[in-house]
């Protein structure tokens, strides 16, 4: 976990450096933010189909939610 | 998160829930539509139901594997003002040859088998919070899964950062045909997740999120159907994910990337890269390419495939009760995943999207060390047909 920590920490990092972009938007300004595609989950389904089928063939999960429940397959 | 919004006014004294609402509306008309809000926070104003066909099949070289078909259903309704209800349903039939636990002999057997999978999720939302409580089921003749959850975000009074945190368990019972390999029937898997997340509105036109999951397992983590196979009764993992989107205003397409770094108790550590790009081709037809890499090393138990100069696998000499796998999922190797999606709204209701990616894994494809040997390489294709309407 250790391991985890610091790529946690080079990712905060990175997003720090990003600072010349945080501009965070003003009301009037989230039309874009607003469009399906920039949601994080567009297509329900579709990611559903993606991490089932990752997960039963990779060792890798996690990250995007909880209470997704097992199977067989992995 | 627009009737917060909508409570500002701009400099010009315009009420920007006006504008907005207008914006998300035309959004919201576009191919692939979810009525999903930009942070946690805010019903949906708009129902959606989907559904999904997908078709897998993997190979390995001269041999086809497993096909799995999954027709899927997927809903989101608003209910009343403050509330939501969200679900899907899922059958997925697998058919074809199990894997080869080695790469050069086939001990493949025939297989039929049915999942059955269901999950809902009910969430009430506040002026800056919202709350979910989530259930699911997974059903097959050997393998039954029950878990639950519970979530909650709340965000700045600016709305541009949601924090996210949630808990889940699940609860799973394993009962191979016939005692499986390994003579077990009623074994258990108990598992606790947690999440933490953070999601940032960077600018007008990027959004990031950093989630961090944490997840604990006790139980049957062996592959009941493999003589050798035993792998240890607990299993931690954590993954960082970071998920960047940027919209692009010249030509309206968006790019979507993410990074997620994943280590576990099995001592595998894999990465994960992947980037989207939406590009609109007319105003009613989008396509979206996508890449995606992964690298994972080999679990600290993976035991190499090794054969004999006839080609026959020679099994590993374990004592018993030593940990050890010959799980390919479990060996050192690298996955590169190249799709194509389009999407076409043919009325302002109702879209259509069809998906193709292929797959493969190789051992010579890992990142940051050597692949594990013996292996063929895998390869896979995803098919995907959906039609979304809106209500």
């Amino acid at each position: 976990m250790k391991r985890l920590a610091l790529v946690a920490c080079a990712v905060v990092l990175a997003l720090l450096a990003g600072c010349s972009l945080f501009k965070p938007p003003q009301p009037w300004e989230k039309g874009q933010l607003a469009r399906p595609e920039m949601t994080m989950s567009a297509d329900p389904l579709d990611e559903r189909f993606g991490q089932h089928i990752y997960s039963s063939k990779e060792s890798a999960s996690g990250g995007y939610g909880v209470g997704g429940g097992g199977c067989g397959c992995n | 998160m627009n009737r917060s919004v909508g409570r500002r006014r701009t400099p010009a004294g315009i009420r920007p829930e006006s504008r907005l609402g207008a914006v998300v509306g035309a959004a919201l008309s576009l191919p692939g539509v979810y009525a999903g809000p930009v942070l946690a926070a805010g019903a949906p104003e708009k129902g959606v139901i989907a559904f999904k066909y997908l078709h897998y099949q993997d190979s390995q070289p001269g041999l086809k594997r497993i096909k799995v078909d999954s027709p899927s259903l997927y809903l989101l309704a608003p209910v009343g003002p403050d509330w939501s209800i969200e679900g899907s349903a899922v059958v997925d039939t697998l058919s074809g040859a199990t894997p080869r636990w080695q790469s050069t002999v086939s001990t493949a057997s025939t297989m039929n088998e049915n999942r059955r999978a269901a999950d809902v999720k009910v969430t009430r939302y506040f002026e800056r919070a919202a709350y979910a409580i989530g259930a699911s089921h997974s059903s097959e003749h050997d393998y039954v899964s029950n878990a639950a959850s519970l979530e909650g975000s709340w965000s700045s009074d600016d709305n541009n950062t949601t924090l996210n945190l949630g808990v889940g368990g699940s609860s799973d019972r394993i009962n191979p045909v016939n005692g499986g390999q390994q003579n077990i029937s009623n074994e258990t898997r108990k598992t606790v997740e947690l999440i933490v997340g953070l999601t940032q509105a960077i600018s007008a036109s990027d959004l990031a999120q950093v989630n961090l999951t944490y997840t604990h397992g006790d139980g049957y983590f062996s592959d009941p159907y493999k003589t050798l196979d035993f792998r240890p009764r607990q299993r931690t993992q954590g993954a960082l994910l970071a998920r960047w989107n940027h919209h692009f205003d010249d030509d309206r397409s968006t790019v979507r990337l993410s990074y997620r770094f994943f280590r576990d108790s099995y001592r595998i550590n894999a990465h994960t890269v992947q980037a989207e790009w939406v590009k609109p081709v007319t105003s009613n037809f989008v396509l979206t390419p996508l890449v995606r890499f992964y690298s994972q090393s080999a679990a600290y138990f993976y035991v190499d495939s090794l054969t004999d100069a006839a080609g026959f696998p020679i099994f590993p000499d374990v004592a018993p009760g030593q940990l050890n796998s010959g799980d390919p999922r479990l060996s050192a190797f690298g996955a590169i995943t190249l799709g194509l999606k389009a999407e076409y709204r043919i009325t302002p209701l109702w879209t259509v999207d069809g998906k193709f990616e292929g797959y493969e894994q190789r051992s010579s494809w890992r990142v940051g060390g050597q692949g594990s040997t013996g292996l063929d390489p895998f390869r896979a294709t995803f098919v995907q047909f959906g039609a979304s309407r809106r209500f």
